[in-house]
């Protein structure tokens, strides 16, 4: 353990982590895994609170709870350093800023002019970029996590369920003991073929295994 | 008092069920918000996150703030944030050192699978969303596409076309982000300004 851990009471700790984490989502647009080399900067490189490998654990748990991947962060990592308090010291370090910036704004809409073109334009705008933002992020999810063509087809089932105005809350919970069914045949699938064939075979073994066996 | 309690569950709610990031939001909060209890409109929901992704902070908090001051207040938008943020500090304190264990069992990784694939669907969902707010002038008539199907021609609502700002500020960030490495905030600057633009000259 680096001797500045030892060193570092907790209320300061506890400080740090609500500051760091205040700073990152006031500092940092698009919110998400934008944060990351932010937090690599703060807890790895200048506090030394964390180890590289303990972070890449971290950002594959984020993703994998439910959950907005920015406050999941927040609280894993402040849990990590500082116990509950510190995950709770974390998590409201973050929220306060866009709370506060939000509020404001909020307050001021109905005062802000809707028919004005500029700012109508300029809403526009944003929504289109909005648009590719999202198309290119839902696009790189799919290439990452379809892998199969029956999986293509329980997306494109979800997907047309969604249209027909099944509520999405509803679509997650099915998709849960879906997802036991699935990966519980894949298993047994793959159990099978490992009876009746050794593990590793070259492609060339696995023809001769083909044309023996018809 | 009634309402922010609401407010708050149906955040947790929200929170629970959001696998795989902010986006995911979306189809839950325009089914909950814009169909179901209509306290927002479409259009206001697009401004709203427009709103939301250009100023700092995750999407998601920023929306929950918002949709819950356009609810009931300071109150509304403070039981929304707390909602977002309950469940994932409770679930972080009790299953944070758990699912590392449970990582390769049976029961997380359908749960994983299961999810993933429904949230993937749900994204491409929040795209045809978008698409109504921006590349065309009103959102998707699926009722009128769903003549298709029975080999009739969709009659299309009136005033429903294509938004030509819309398409080529869309096309040109999907170009840009997946040739270039440039920031979210510089495409979303560009993009507000090339809006601007296009209101002045059409």
């Amino acid at each position: 353990m680096e001797p500045e851990i030892r060193t570092m009471s907790r209320l300061r700790r506890l400080l740090l982590l609500y500051c760091s984490f205040f700073r990152i989502t006031a500092l940092v647009v698009g919110g998400g895994l934008a944060m990351l080399p932010v937090i690599e900067e703060i807890f790895v490189v200048k506090h030394k609170l964390l180890t590289r490998d303990e972070l890449l654990d971290m950002t594959a748990l984020t993703q994998t709870v439910p959950g907005i991947i920015a406050i999941n962060s927040a609280v894993y990592i402040g849990m990590k350093i500082g116990g509950v308090p510190g995950a709770l010291a974390a998590a409201f370090g973050a929220v306060t800023p866009p709370f506060t910036v939000i509020l404001i704004i909020a307050s001021m809409f109905p005062h802000l002019d809707p028919k004005n073109r500029y700012l109508l334009g300029i809403f526009a705008g944003i929504r289109a970029c909005v648009t590719g933002m999202i198309l290119v992020t839902g696009c790189r999810m799919f290439r990452r996590t379809v892998k199969t063509p029956l999986e293509c087809t329980a997306v494109l089932i979800f997907f047309v369920l969604a249209v027909l105005k099944v509520s999405p809350a509803l679509l997650i919970l099915a998709a849960i003991p879906f997802g036991w069914c699935y990966v519980w045949w894949q298993t047994r699938r793959l159990a099978q073929a490992g009876r009746t064939e050794p593990a590793v075979r070259t492609p060339a073994e696995a023809d001769k295994d083909g044309e023996g066996g018809k | 008092m009634n309402h922010c309690i609401v407010l708050f569950l149906q955040f947790c709610k929200f929170s629970v069920l959001c696998f795989g990031g902010g986006y995911m939001l979306i189809p839950l909060l325009t089914a909950e918000f814009v169909d179901r209890e209509q306290v927002l409109t479409m259009s206001e929901f697009g401004n709203l996150l427009s709103v939301a992704q250009v100023t700092p902070g995750p999407v998601g908090l920023n929306t929950a703030t918002y949709v819950g001051y356009v609810n009931a207040g300071f109150f509304g938008s403070l039981a929304a944030s707390l909602g977002l943020i309950v469940p994932t500090v409770l679930l972080g304190c009790s299953a944070a050192a758990g699912i590392n264990r449970w990582k390769d069992t049976f029961l997380v990784k359908g749960m994983l699978k299961g999810t993933r694939l429904a949230a993937v669907a749900l994204i491409m969902f929040a795209v045809t969303i978008f698409f109504g707010m921006s590349i065309f002038t009103q959102t998707i008539p699926w009722e009128a596409l769903g003549a298709i199907f029975k080999l009739e021609r969709p009659v299309l609502p009136n005033g429903f076309a294509v938004s030509v700002p819309g398409i080529v500020i869309c096309g040109a960030v999907i170009v840009l982000m997946l040739k270039t490495k440039l920031p979210t905030t510089v495409l979303l600057i560009g993009s507000a300004v090339a809006g601007a633009i296009f209101a002045v000259w059409f």
